[in-house]
């Protein structure tokens, strides 16, 4: 909960629950949305790429942040659910034989976008079941697990399906919704806006609702959750569907951006990073999932220019030291490590915290004592 | 009949490995309650320590001796290494919750990664000259290689001297005490500190010398890593805190892994990876506290 502005008060129920609940916020949320749209022509189109990868990570995130911030279940196997949905995806519009009026009116993605929601939900589902015996570290086990099944799977099954090794390249205007080809960055931008839109107004909303607060009672001591009557079994599964959902569907984008699905793409490491951007974010938190996800994505590509920079000056003035321009691509992953460590060290709130604290801050300008 | 009984025994031997690597693991688990998920990097550290030492030391003096110096100077830099992790990194995370530190391990194992890395390069390298013979050991009509033989030896007589300091010291007791009830052991004098960080420097030096042990078998790489990782499972299939549990589950894990790939890789290609995983998930559904872990009665 964040405090109201002075000197605003509310005189129904209704009032005090609505989403947007001042002018100011309002205007706002317009704002972004406007800037949201105006993004590509504000930045330019080398940073669009960025953008959607915020988006597709937002996405992918949205899930981990349901099942470790809001259900308390812990998972470190995410990617393997967004492999699921990517490759459901792929496999969809690449060897299913569509009607040629679906294929022309453009539905065969959205379609197939929908699929690898489902399919990816019911795989987790899947690996979620120890979770109605067990939890804590013996569920991060099983979700571990998920992954390098599912990878492995992916690898030596699927990889070979049509004759075609590690990856699958989907040749363009394929990925089409309606009359609309997304063959271009900006396109691709405005699609991951849509979708990260439509995921986190769904998620906001599914948490306010009798599912949404089972899950939250669930994290908060499921013995005295199941004690009320909150059957437990059934909310969690329910969780680990609609996150293996999110999972897919941010898959399912992924090959739109990529134009190919490789099982390098799901590694391990992004299970990880995707934590790791809800625990920046902060955990229970949506805007904690934004906030991750740009921090993340922002570092990556920092460490990237400078590192690059860097080994241009290299190159062209002391070539005797161009041995540290292919040892620096490693001290990327180390600084990440760093990062992780040190902001769970110093910043254990996480980022949404420290927004929370600077909004109170002007919410309550003259009197801005808290309690705190 | 013949293969099978080949399979059972280099599955024991390489086992023995898994279980010496997640007898470390347990014990940090069971005194201090984190879950290490950096097991695999530690490991991989070990194992390049250990190569930069022996070949350093392989120019003055003869093989044998080398590698018994260099094995003692990696136990020697595991110490270090362990109470320096702890001290930096983990001291601060005493009372945060279980995921934020499971996540430090995890950001540690991105540094130790990217660290191996930047020291040693991706390329495999392989312990040369030999230190273990190429000519297998044939003893009743099974062939067992000499590396697989000493591993097997190394690490029953690494597991025995730990057991041992755990049971039997001063210091060992005080591990016990913290593991058993930290509360009380803080209150009548134990520093859980110095236990924790005990326990590190002890995962530190046992996945060192798993990690030299693996390097002599397959050479070094990215690669033994993941091999580490392979400790969890087994970990899990013994219960995650007991120590006999931790050498059971690592020799399962050893004999499943090589019967997967003796006879799964035909039907299953890549069985041999995912075997220990697929068990170990069945596994979980039907005993979720592992063989011997201790089952957490939880009251509202």
């Amino acid at each position: 909960m964040s405090y109201l502005p002075c000197g605003t008060y509310f005189e129904s129920y209704a009032d005090d629950q609505k989403w947007w609940r001042t002018n100011f916020i309002k205007g706002k949320m317009i704002f972004m949305v406007l800037l949201l749209v105006a993004a590509p022509y504000i930045v330019g189109s080398q940073w669009l790429s960025v953008f959607y990868t915020i988006n597709y990570y937002i996405l992918a995130a949205l899930g981990v942040q349901l099942l470790i911030g809001y259900c308390g279940q812990i998972t470190l196997g995410h990617a393997a659910f967004v492999a699921v949905g990517g490759y459901t995806s792929a496999m969809m519009v690449l060897f299913l034989p569509w009607p040629q009026f679906m294929v022309d009116a453009g539905l065969v993605y959205p379609i197939s976008i929908v699929c690898a929601g489902f399919t990816a939900g019911l795989w987790s589902v899947l690996f979620g079941l120890p979770s109605a015996r067990v939890k804590g570290f013996y569920l991060i086990m099983t979700t571990m697990a998920a992954q390098w099944i599912t990878l492995r799977l992916v690898i030596t099954q699927l990889s070979k399906i049509g004759g075609r090794e590690q990856s699958f390249p989907l040749p363009p205007g394929v990925i089409k919704i309606g009359p609309w080809v997304i063959d271009s960055d900006d396109k691709i931008y405005y699609f991951s806006v849509i979708l990260v839109l439509i995921c986190l107004i769904a998620m906001g909303n599914l948490l306010r609702s009798k599912m949404g607060r089972a899950w939250i009672a669930i994290r908060d001591n499921d013995i005295a959750a199941e004690t009320m009557g909150v059957n437990i079994v059934v909310y969690k599964l329910l969780a680990f569907f609609v996150a293996g959902f999110f999972a897919g569907i941010a898959g399912a984008f992924w090959i739109s951006a990529l134009f190919f699905v490789s099982p390098e793409n799901y590694e391990w490491f992004y299970s990880l990073l995707w934590v790791g951007i809800i625990l920046i974010g902060g955990v229970g938190s949506i805007q904690g999932i934004v906030f991750g996800s740009a921090f993340v994505v922002m570092v990556f590509k920092l460490l990237e220019m400078s590192v690059l920079s860097l080994s241009d000056v290299l190159m062209v003035s002391y070539p005797e030291w161009g041995w540290v321009t292919t040892k620096i691509i490693f001290f990327k992953e180390s600084a990440f490590g760093l990062a992780i460590i040190f902001f769970l060290i110093y910043e254990p709130n996480g980022l949404s915290y420290r927004y929370w604290q600077i909004k109170n801050y002007f919410n309550l300008w003259p009197f801005s004592y808290t309690g705190k | 009949m013949e293969l099978f009984l080949q399979l059972i025994v280099t599955g024991v031997m390489l086992g023995s490995i898994f279980a010496l690597v997640s007898l470390g693991w347990v014990l940090i688990y069971k005194c201090s309650g984190v879950l290490n998920l950096a097991m695999g990097e530690l490991t991989m550290i070990g194992g390049y320590v250990c190569l930069s030492f022996y070949q350093k030391l392989v120019t003055i003096m003869p093989v044998n001796y080398a590698f018994v110096l260099a094995l003692f100077g990696t136990i020697i830099i595991g110490l270090i290494l362990g109470l320096l992790t702890e001290r930096v990194f983990l001291r601060k995370m005493i009372g945060e919750p279980v995921l934020a530190v499971i996540m430090v391990t995890v950001g540690l194992s991105f540094f130790f990664k990217g660290l191996v890395f930047m020291i040693w390069d991706t390329d495999t390298q392989v312990f040369l000259p030999r230190i273990f013979s190429i000519e297998p050991i044939v003893v009743g009509g099974i062939t067992v290689g000499a590396v697989y033989l000493w591993s097997f030896i190394a690490a029953m007589i690494l597991m025995v001297v730990f057991i041992c300091f755990f049971k039997y010291t001063r210091w060992g007791l005080s591990m016990q005490a913290c593991a058993d009830d930290e509360m009380a052991a803080l209150s009548l004098g134990v520093s859980a500190k110095f236990v924790y960080a005990l326990a590190w420097a002890i995962a530190f030096m046992a996945a060192g010398v798993g990690g030299t042990l693996l390097g002599n078998i397959n050479g070094l790489n990215y690669s033994v890593s993941s091999l580490g990782l392979l400790v969890l499972p087994a970990v899990v299939l013994g219960g995650l805190n007991s120590v006999p549990g931790a050498i059971v589950g690592g020799i399962t894990i050893g004999i499943l892994q090589n019967l997967a790939g003796g006879y799964g890789e035909a039907f299953v290609p890549g069985s041999k990876e995912v075997a220990p995983f697929v068990f170990m998930v069945i596994f979980l559904l039907f005993k979720p506290y592992g063989l011997w872990g201790w089952e957490r009665i939880e009251r509202v």
